[in-house]
């Protein structure tokens, strides 16, 4: 069976068939469609003004490297300027290589990066300190939702820092279509009421946040990246991956290999989603200490670090934080930095 | 023990009807039978039901649907006609009156079907409460005769549509089934076809509700499913206990509460008969289809947290039949016309799954860079024809294809699952009538429109006869629902 | 019978941690009585390269779901699979799109 000619330039040999429309393009064409699609999406979403300072959350892997790839591309036609933000977990032997993946790119690209560590930013809380305080809890889980929080709020506070306007993630369409599988799977209604936008326009002084690669899937992703010869690094975090997510991960796969379009009709139902008012979160607040916004008194990183501080990380998560809640109230506001310093 | 088990059992069934109010006394209820276990024990809830004493009896006016899809499954003229008598059999004894009707009658099935009556279902508290009111009223009058009987019910037995099947339906329907590409698309289009049927028998024979035996474990999986192919618009419809998309027959799901295990326990301990017959993905490998790959990931994830399908369940009681907010397609909107549910399709090109996926960008083909992209070709050809008003409707229409004028009627899972059809003239006449119908009078009616409001989708449509190139690079220009959640 | 075949294989997107962190093979398939398609390459890795955790490269008698299969370059879907009938000098490489983001 040999392949068949690509269907847009009708000259070289088609090198894939795109799922979303069974279309089999060759590397060149696939890739010159990919990026229109971006483009458009950023276009058609309204997602960046013209000259919005764009802070790119980059991790060295392959979504935030094919982000950044692409972006930089339309950049002038966006009329957008770019700048890389990383964040270092501080987690040894895997995060120092997946830095120098990001410092690699940056230097090619000559696209301006900044890092940000947590050590710095949260106390001298690196992320394998935060799991050694966790080990006690015997669960990887509570490790994924701690960097979650925290990598959120570092990459807020990294893309302040170089004056970003946006904060832009690589975040695909699988991870969409994850995502809102698990949310079912767990009964997060709140989530699922919130979920299906390309990004969140900034309420409460958050800088706006977007995911332009949100129509793309995986696969066209990981393509993306091995035509254009792009180098990512690709080696799993030391800490597992929550094993929930691996079974959503997986289920998805399957789908997607039983109808290729599995994965943009995930995205499609969590974009149609219509959930009860009282489903819906409460219209969030700001945070008593940092000023972030916050749906409780504290926010989830602030409730994270208070837990961590008081050697009582569980007290974070799940039904712990409402306990933590209730204590916090008499205790009035202390500033951001005293809290995180105190210990 | 057994017999606080049958008590909570038949519980949890009156339960869900009381708590919902919707089945008025002496209304005409269609029970939808496919021999399996779920609906044996709803028929027998029913039966039981109806012969308590008189506080507690149930006070509708039961018939019972069974349709027989063995030609879709692959079944054999004889097995067909074993399992056939095996169903006669259970009916009669159930003494209620049945209607057994082949699949293949779809072929002769009216176009009218697919038209939303206009009647709103009648559900309100008021209307209920004064329903029970001088229903008891009536009981009063006639002295409680126990064996009172509305007038309106058809005698207890057999009232067939009528016919066995022709040879050339069974065929027709063969064909149909045959060329579909996929499993995943063949069950979608069997419970399309099978829904349309139900819905048809319950019209001519005055039944205003149709109940289905889905369980708490069937509609868990059920929801996950259909999220997956795309329905998430319509999740609440799909699997709540009740759906009044058709407008006249509301479809109740009163098994929500019991699980496929409380199922088959009951059945076993109280001997309630059902019938096996080979469904359409029997013996079909895990990875066949969407629906059995998801069947059976939730069973397993079931053995490993056995809180999985409560939890998808309870999630999905927070679902709401209205558009999600910021949405367009209110219930006065057009309507799919294989499902029947207000149509959840954005513009072309927004930045949404949909716009991406019928984006020109990636449907035509570009050999030149974005900034060029679409200029080779010339996608402004349909909004082109909107200019050229002279030309009459019919040829429209004719040119478009039949192709074209169903696609363009479907919800966007219709849309994916119709892709896996290589051809959509095997579709039943009744679908491709009714698609040539509507698409006749949606080229008629903007024409009328256009003289009468200023339409507020002509922000979209300007930026659809723009070509692309421009578009992509003016930021103003774009669909009209594109800032998804922004 | 069917010669011995020179196959390059390779392995990216993280799949080769399952095979040492090499990622770049360059091997003989022997002569055989049946043609050397996907399918029989695959036993033949899993017999030969793969040292750790077959699952999390095989499933059944294909690749994981979520693992891209190149050969040529071009996407095996286009080539009929497992079926694909490997030639002298064919190259093959295996991207797992489940590693990191």
């Amino acid at each position: 069976m040999p392949a068949p000619t690509c269907a847009s330039c009708h000259t070289a040999r088609a090198n894939l068939r795109r799922p979303r429309s069974g279309q089999a393009l060759c590397g060149a064409c696939f890739c010159n469609a990919f990026e229109a699609e971006v483009l458009h999406t950023v276009l058609a979403g309204r997602l960046l003004p013209r000259g919005a300072v764009v802070a790119v959350g980059a991790s060295g892997g392959k979504d935030s490297t094919v982000l950044a790839h692409v972006l930089r591309a339309l950049a002038p036609q966006l009329d957008i300027s770019l700048h890389l933000v990383a964040v270092d977990e501080g987690i040894g032997g895997y995060r120092d290589a997946a830095l120098a993946a990001v410092r690699h790119q940056a230097a090619r690209w000559e696209l301006p990066l900044t890092v940000v560590a947590y050590e710095d930013l949260f106390g001298g809380w690196t992320m394998d300190a935060v799991a050694r305080s966790t080990a006690g809890s015997g669960r990887s889980r509570s490790c994924c939702t701690f960097c979650g929080v925290l990598r959120r709020r570092a990459l807020e506070e990294g893309a302040r820092l170089v004056g970003a306007t946006h904060i832009v993630t690589g975040h695909n369409a699988d991870d969409m279509a994850e995502t809102v599988l698990m949310n079912f799977l767990r009964g997060d209604a709140g989530r699922l009421a919130r979920g299906g936008g390309l990004g969140s326009p900034g309420e409460g002084g958050a800088l706006p946040r977007c995911r332009p690669l949100q129509l793309a899937s995986q696969k066209e992703v990981v393509l993306y990246a091995h035509f254009r010869r792009l180098h990512y690094f690709s080696e799993e975090c030391v800490y597992a991956p929550e094993a929930f997510r691996g079974h959503a991960r997986d289920l998805l796969k399957r789908l997607e290999a039983a109808r290729p379009s599995a994965v943009l009709d995930l995205v499609h139902s969590a974009e149609r989603l219509a959930l009860a008012p009282t489903a819906r979160p409460p219209r969030p607040g700001a945070c008593s200490r940092c000023g972030a916004l916050a749906s409780r008194a504290l926010c989830q990183a602030c409730a994270l670090l208070d837990g961590l501080n008081r050697g009582l990380p569980r007290l974070a998560i799940g039904k712990g934080r409402r306990e933590l809640e209730l204590e916090e109230a008499p205790r009035r506001s202390v500033p951001a930095a005293d809290a995180l310093t105190a210990f | 023990c057994r017999d606080c088990f049958k008590a909570l059992y038949v519980h949890k069934f009156r339960a869900m009807l009381g708590k919902n109010r919707l089945i008025f006394p002496g209304e005409k209820v269609l029970l939808a039978w496919s021999g399996g276990p779920s609906s044996s024990s709803m028929v027998w809830q029913v039966l039981e039901g109806l012969s308590q004493d008189s506080a507690k009896r149930l006070r509708f006016v039961p018939g019972v649907v069974y349709v027989d899809e063995g030609a879709a499954c692959g079944q054999s003229p004889e097995d067909r006609a074993k399992t056939l008598a095996e169903v006669k059999s259970v009916l009669q004894n159930i003494g209620f009156p049945w209607h057994t009707v082949a699949l293949e009658e779809v072929f002769g099935l009216p176009p009218a079907v697919l038209q939303g009556s206009a009647q709103e279902p009648v559900g309100t508290e008021e209307a209920y409460k004064s329903a029970v009111d001088s229903f008891l009223q009536q009981q009063h009058v006639l002295g409680g005769e126990q064996t009172h009987q509305p007038h309106t019910q058809d005698s207890p037995g057999p009232c067939s549509l009528g016919r066995s099947p022709t040879a050339t339906q069974t065929a027709a329907l063969c064909r149909l089934f045959d060329s579909v590409r996929t499993l995943t698309a063949k069950e979608e289009l069997l419970q399309t076809l099978r829904t349309h049927l139900i819905l048809h028998v319950a019209r001519v024979h005055g039944y205003s509700k149709v109940m289905t035996g889905d369980s708490c474990t069937r509609l868990a999986i059920k929801l996950m499913t259909n999220l997956a192919l795309g329905r998430g618009a319509f999740l609440a419809w799909d699997t709540g206990f009740s759906d009044e998309r058709h407008g006249d027959v509301v479809v109740v799901r009163p098994m929500r509460d019991h699980t496929l295990k409380e199922v088959a326990f009951y059945n076993r301990l109280f001997a309630v008969p059902s019938i096996f017959t080979p469904a359409i993905d029997t013996k079909a490998p895990e990875k066949a289809s969407i629906h059995r790959l998801m069947e059976a990931f939730i069973l397993r994830l079931q053995t490993q947290f056995p809180s999985t399908i409560s939890t998808v369940y309870r999630t999905s009681e927070k679902l709401v039949k209205a558009p999600r907010e910021g949405r367009a397609a209110g219930p006065a909107g057009p309507r799919c016309l294989l499902c029947l549910c207000a149509l959840d399709v954005d513009t072309d090109d927004s930045a949404t799954a949909f716009g991406a996926q019928t984006s020109r960008l990636s449907q035509t083909l570009l050999s030149t860079p974005p900034a060029e992209a679409g200029t080779t070709t010339g996608p402004g050809c349909v909004a082109g024809e909107g200019q050229a008003c002279c030309r009459a409707a019919c040829n429209y229409v004719h040119r478009k294809g039949v192709q074209a004028q169903v696609m363009e009627q479907l919800c966007y899972g219709c849309r994916v699952n119709m892709k896996d059809l290589p051809s959509l003239d095997s579709l039943p006449p009744y679908i491709l009538a009714e698609a040539q119908l509507r698409s006749q009078r949606d080229w008629v009616m903007p024409e009328v429109q256009e003289y009468l409001i200023e339409d507020s989708d002509s922000e979209a449509e300007d930026a659809l006869v723009q070509p692309p190139g421009a578009r992509l690079t003016t930021q103003e220009q774009g669909g009209e629902n594109t800032g998804t959640g922004l | 019978m069917a010669a011995p075949l020179s196959v390059e294989v390779e392995f990216g997107g993280g799949a080769e941690l399952l095979f040492d962190g090499v990622k770049k093979h360059q091997v003989t398939l022997p002569g055989q009585e049946e043609p050397w398609d996907i399918r029989n390459l695959l036993i033949w890795i899993k017999k030969n390269l793969l040292k750790e955790r077959p699952e999390l490269f095989l499933q059944g008698d294909s690749v994981r779901p979520g693992i891209l299969v190149l050969i040529n370059d071009a996407d095996w879907e286009l080539l009929g699979e497992l079926d694909y009938q490997l030639q002298d000098q064919d190259s093959v490489l295996f991207i797992s799109t489940l590693h990191g983001g």
